[in-house]
């Protein structure tokens, strides 16, 4: 069995920046980064810019390619691990290799979640039957964009079927449009990425996409698909309405899933349990990334948020606290920027809040429809919580600022959604920390 | 590392530091000739603010724990481990602004030019004193090391 110091499972932003932040620590300590990828590094958030075309495939990777033998550290590509003992502190890849390991973090992220769809004669969807078919896909990692990328080129497809208006949906969206193709995006709730849009800034995008010759569905999912060999033909959606399908994307979110650990071995929720230090319930493992559960600044309890900001931050606090750091990871918040068309947007936190007198919940709005312009801001106790802005993101971070540090706005409040709003018109305090201090404790 | 200090007190809002700085990043680094035939394509990377007598200049605060290098999707943004600066490799921007989306002082822009990338300010890396500071009339704008404050 071989044997290091620190096991890294996952090479993606929490896993590398653990890694990094290891060797900060530790220069000389053994690290093993693992990943059940063939490639050496690629970036998530890139694949749909390389779908698009707008990028090479070999400009997916953030991290230069000599990263690792700079920092000495072990990368072993096409290694998954299929069992982790979290007692005997070993870990098992599918061709049998054992690494053993004082440390370890669990980096595997999420895997797409499969909705319950009927097959026409009888089967259910499943990742199985995904893989077999020609033209239904999933957009997680870099291997099923290529694939879906050269479906597209070589049978000339024209128009993409997405399940899901999430991030990764409107994502794929993105790329197919930029691409010239049409699409149907089929979305569950009242709108387009519920999570941090309304109603309003939903249809500024959905009108942008309908311009497009293209067609969202909404309060609506597919029940029922019809294939022709192993291809998809056609999608039967709640409402009854039949779509034909030359592709179907399924995108409706990713679930922290870690089926190779014993159930019961660690504690988990809406993914793994971590502690502000990024441990998990058993000794010496930690977890970061997409595949933990971890504060939200803005829900008061821990929840999963899966995106690239939070993975990073994760990763180092994790990386410097299995080094033997003592530093405590500040918590998060959902946030999301888009681009359709040149119709760009940022929103941010809790953005579904009502006005309410008796939770003292304000809410502030700028529409201009000839410009699709808007922009909204959330109060709640005198904070901001929220933020949408579409059509004019500048200075977006400000708000991300006035969340993260929790500053009182009472006394700004008429200016906090002017569209100069900028840092002369924060509070006093705040400012003169942001204008006159270094640049750190943000 | 030596960084740019805000002097609020003594700025009038003169905007000198964001004519310097737009043609420091201009092509022909002509002050005309940027204003006349680049206009359009360019913008300063310090923004000037101002409210009635209340002024001053901001710009990358080159933070310590750089939350636009956190957010950055594609290894554009990086911070230099040896002289601490942040800068946005053009090279390798996508134009995501996950970058504008974080950064607390709102010192990232979408480049006026025709890709999509962040623009921000490099601390003129290849001048000895960034050239916001070396112009500006009043001393608004000091650049050294918090230290010898
Ligand atoms: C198409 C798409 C677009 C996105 N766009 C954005 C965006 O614009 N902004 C944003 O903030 N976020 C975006 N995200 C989310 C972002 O990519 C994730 O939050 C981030 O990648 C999480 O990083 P991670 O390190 O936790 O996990 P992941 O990036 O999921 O990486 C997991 C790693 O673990 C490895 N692994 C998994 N299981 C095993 C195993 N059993 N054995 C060995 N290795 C294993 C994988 O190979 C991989 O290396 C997007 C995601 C997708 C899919
Ligand atoms: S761009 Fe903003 S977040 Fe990034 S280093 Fe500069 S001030 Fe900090
Ligand atoms: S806009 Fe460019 S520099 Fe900013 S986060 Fe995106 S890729 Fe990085």
């Amino acid at each position: 069995m071989e044997k290091t110091d620190y096991l890294i499972i996952g090479n993606s932003a929490a896993g590398i920046n653990a890694a990094e932040a290891i060797r900060e620590q530790d220069g000389r300590g053994k690290v093993i980064i693992l990943t059940e990828e063939s490639y050496l590094n690629y970036s998530k958030p890139l694949i749909t810019y390389y779908l698009a075309g707008k990028i090479p495939i070999e400009q997916t990777g953030w991290q230069q390619g000599d990263f690792y033998s700079r920092l000495d550290i072990d990368i072993r590509l096409n290694t998954k691990i299929v069992h982790l003992d979290v007692e005997q502190k070993k870990a098992i890849s599918a061709s049998g290799d054992k690494f053993g390991f004082q440390k370890a973090l669990i980096a595997t992220g999420g895997s797409p979640i499969i909705p319950a769809i009927e097959v026409d004669g009888g089967k259910k969807l499943d990742k199985k039957l995904i893989n077999r078919a020609e033209n239904i896909f999933t957009l997680t990692t870099l291997e099923d964009a290529r694939k879906l990328k050269a479906y597209i080129e070589k049978n000339g497809v024209e128009k993409a079927t997405i399940l899901g208006g999430g991030l990764i949906g409107l994502k794929a969206a993105e790329a197919f449009l930029e691409l010239g193709l049409r699409i149907e995006l089929i979305e569950l709730s009242d709108r387009i990425l519920s999570a941090t849009f309304d109603k309003q800034a939903s249809s500024i995008v959905e009108e942008r996409i309908r311009d497009l010759n293209s067609n969202i569905f909404t309060q609506n999912t597919i029940e029922k698909i019809y294939m022709e060999g192993n291809r998809i033909t056609k999608a039967q959606l709640t409402d009854g309405s039949n779509i034909d399908c030359q592709v179907l994307v399924v995108a409706v979110g990713v679930a922290p899933e870690v089926p190779f650990v014993d159930s019961g071995a660690l504690d988990t929720d809406r993914g793994i349990k971590v502690n502000q230090f990024m441990e998990t319930s058993a000794p010496e493992i930690f977890a970061a990334g997409d595949v933990v559960q971890a504060r939200d600044i803005l829900a008061g309890e821990d929840r999963n948020i899966a995106i690239w900001p939070l993975a990073v931050m994760q990763g180092k606090t994790a990386g410097l606290n299995m080094a033997g750091s003592h530093y405590a990871y500040g918590g998060g918040f959902f946030m999301n920027s888009v681009e359709i068309l040149g119709v760009s947007s940022i929103s941010m936190g809790l953005t579904s809040l009502e006005p309410d007198d008796s939770r003292k919940v304000e809410v502030l709005s700028q529409f201009k429809p000839e410009s699709n312009y808007y922009k909204k801001i959330i109060i709640r106790e005198n904070k901001v919580v929220g933020a949408i802005l579409v059509g004019a993101i500048e200075r977006a971070g400000i708000y991300a600022g006035l969340i993260k540090n929790g500053i009182d706005v009472s006394n700004i409040r008429d200016n906090i959604i002017s569209e100069n709003f900028g840092l002369i018109q924060l509070p006093a305090d705040y400012q003169k920390h942001l204008v006159v201090g270094e640049g750190i404790e943000v | 590392m030596k960084k740019i200090y805000i002097q609020e007190e003594y700025c009038i809002g003169c905007r000198l530091c964001e004519i310097y700085c737009q043609v420091k990043h201009s092509k022909s680094k002509k002050i005309i000739k940027a204003f006349k035939s680049e206009q359009g394509q360019l913008m300063p990377r310090v923004l000037v603010e101002e409210i009635g007598h209340n002024s001053f200049a901001i710009q990358c605060r080159h933070c310590v724990d750089a939350p636009c290098v956190d957010a950055c999707i594609s290894g554009a943004m990086k911070k230099n481990i040896s002289t601490g600066v942040v800068t946005c490799d053009q090279d390798k921007c996508v134009g995501c602004w996950s970058c504008i989306m974080v950064c607390p002082y709102g010192a990232i822009s979408k480049d006026p030019g025709e890709r999509k990338i962040a623009s921000k300010c490099d601390l003129c890396e290849d001048e000895e004193i960034p050239v916001c500071v070396s112009n500006c009339p009043n001393e608004a704008l000091k650049f050294m090391d918090m230290e010898d404050k």
